[in-house]
């Protein structure tokens, strides 16, 4: 599974992380050293506090470990939230545009165009955000994310809250990428995880272990 | 799909800065009232000051006309204060932004500097032909040494303003006496007096403030017959040295661990 050596994996090595608290610090992670495969769409399950979301960041590159690091040569997204990114004054366009800039994308016209499309907003593009429902403007984090090439996609609730036929439609993006492409994804909805996902990762007290058949992970996670 | 090319560090940085600053610049302008106020808010207070003070002096303060004695020391005292609270609020405002790794705490500090510069550019242009088309007598003799003490100001209000907002990332108690320290700033640095103003024996009480350095410095840079006395511009310079490197070197030691709070 691993012999392509690091081009597949991301590695975690010797991983800390720990949240300064009242009560002194609180450890997520200890000396966590894991590697995850890269070539399997990957549901991240665990109970409430466990540490996904601290998990997802960490790969993302948007928090840093207070030991150890995070080692990949490939390129991951940025976690794909509701709201990361996107400024409710500024119209869907403009947001794209911000968007296309910090990534680095090269004909950011073309990029805003395929947006538009993908999230089937319409006229709304142009309107501020604000004015959007939050089925919008899950569309539209997620279309600005699946419209650059990345190699890991990371993506956290945003799906719940799109309608069956955005659900279908982001599902069809991502199998078309599946080849040169995969998804960590973060959700509380099973359904949504067996429509994105084929194997998990089960978090528990700040232990990560890898099952590469789905189900056999989630009858894992629902025993804990 | 959208392809993406690979950037070196510095192709990285820039790019991320331009779409901080055009974000700045497209969020800063909605607020139409804001920025009203920024160019209104100065000239209202240079009027009102300088009536008072040329009451006093007939109009004249050290050679300088009031008018434009006051709106010095008006226009250099709103750039450290906006600048300074732009540089403590930065990277609160925009810590979802982090999300994005490309996106560190120094850029979005330095986007909203260089967008509370590109006001102040502005508002001196304004001030410069208000009083052309006033009529005022208006000289600056030595335009590049005034370019220079604005700009270093401006350093100097962006390093500061970075420091405190990384600790307000560790006590955020300090946003709230930060303005309480800052306002007694506008009374002390010289905006409506000249250190000249005073005897010599308390000079010691007002000229360890580098604003009033840079606002006395900039009066003499524009009118020679003002006089330089009892500031120096390696203070300043010093001071400026020393904010920025104090600054970049707290950042560089702890901003890994300040966005994760």
């Amino acid at each position: 599974m691993l012999e392509e050596g690091d081009f597949t994996v991301i590695k975690l090595q010797g991983v800390t992380k720990f949240y300064q608290t009242e009560l002194g610090k609180k450890y997520i992670f200890k000396d966590l050293s894991f590697e995850i495969p890269t070539d399997h769409n990957i549901a991240i399950l665990g109970s409430n506090g466990a540490g996904k979301s601290t998990l997802f960041r960490l790969l993302a590159g948007s928090e840093y470990p207070n030991k150890g690091k995070v080692v990949t040569h490939l390129e991951l997204s940025w976690p794909v939230a509701l709201a990361t990114g996107i400024h409710a004054e500024m119209t869907g366009r403009e947001n794209t545009r911000f968007i296309g800039r910090i990534n680095g994308v090269n004909d950011l016209l073309e990029y805003e165009d395929k947006v538009k499309a993908f999230a089937e907003l319409g006229k709304n593009y142009e309107l501020p955000v604000k004015t959007y429902s939050s089925g919008m403007r899950s569309r539209l984090a997620f279309a600005c994310s699946i419209a650059i090439d990345f190699d890991v996609y990371l993506i956290d609730e945003v799906t719940s809250v799109g309608d069956a036929g955005f659900k279908r439609k982001a599902k069809q993006a991502l199998l078309e990428k599946s080849r040169d492409a995969s998804v960590i994804m973060v959700s509380h909805d099973m359904r949504d995880i067996r429509q994105f996902c084929d194997s998990a990762i089960v978090l528990h007290a700040g232990e990560l272990t890898f099952y590469n058949d789905l189900d056999e992970g989630i009858r894992h996670y629902q025993a804990l | 799909m959208a392809r993406k090319t690979k950037r070196n560090p510095w192709v990285i940085w820039k790019d991320v800065i331009f779409a901080l600053f055009a974000r700045e610049i497209r969020v800063g302008f909605n607020d139409r009232l804001g920025i009203g106020w920024a160019i209104l808010q100065p000239i209202i207070f240079i009027f009102v000051l300088s009536f008072f003070r040329g009451r006093l002096d007939q109009g004249e303060t050290h050679t300088i006309p009031t008018f434009v004695f006051i709106a010095f020391g008006m226009v250099l005292i709103q750039c450290f204060l906006q600048t300074f609270t732009a540089g403590v609020k930065a990277i609160k405002k925009n810590k979802a932004l982090f999300a994005f790794r490309q996106v560190q705490p120094i850029s979005v500090v330095l986007a909203s500097g260089l967008f509370e510069l590109l006001i102040k550019i502005f508002v001196s242009l304004g001030m410069g032909l208000m009083m052309y088309f006033l009529n005022l007598d208006f000289q600056l003799s030595d335009p590049l040494s005034f370019i220079f003490y604005f700009l270093i100001l401006w350093l100097f209000s962006l390093s500061l303003g970075f420091l405190v907002g990384i600790a307000v990332l560790y006590i955020p108690e300090i946003d709230k006496i930060q303005s309480l320290m800052t306002r007694p700033l506008f009374f002390i640095s010289g905006v409506f007096f000249s250190l000249q103003d005073f005897p010599s024996d308390y000079w010691w009480l007002l000229d360890w403030n580098p604003i009033l350095h840079a606002i006395e410095l900039s009066r003499f840079a524009a009118y020679p017959s003002y006089g330089l006395v009892g500031v120096s511009n390696s203070y300043l310079a010093i001071c400026v040295l020393i904010s920025t490197f104090l600054s970049l070197s707290v950042y560089q030691a702890c901003w890994k661990k300040a966005i994760s709070r």
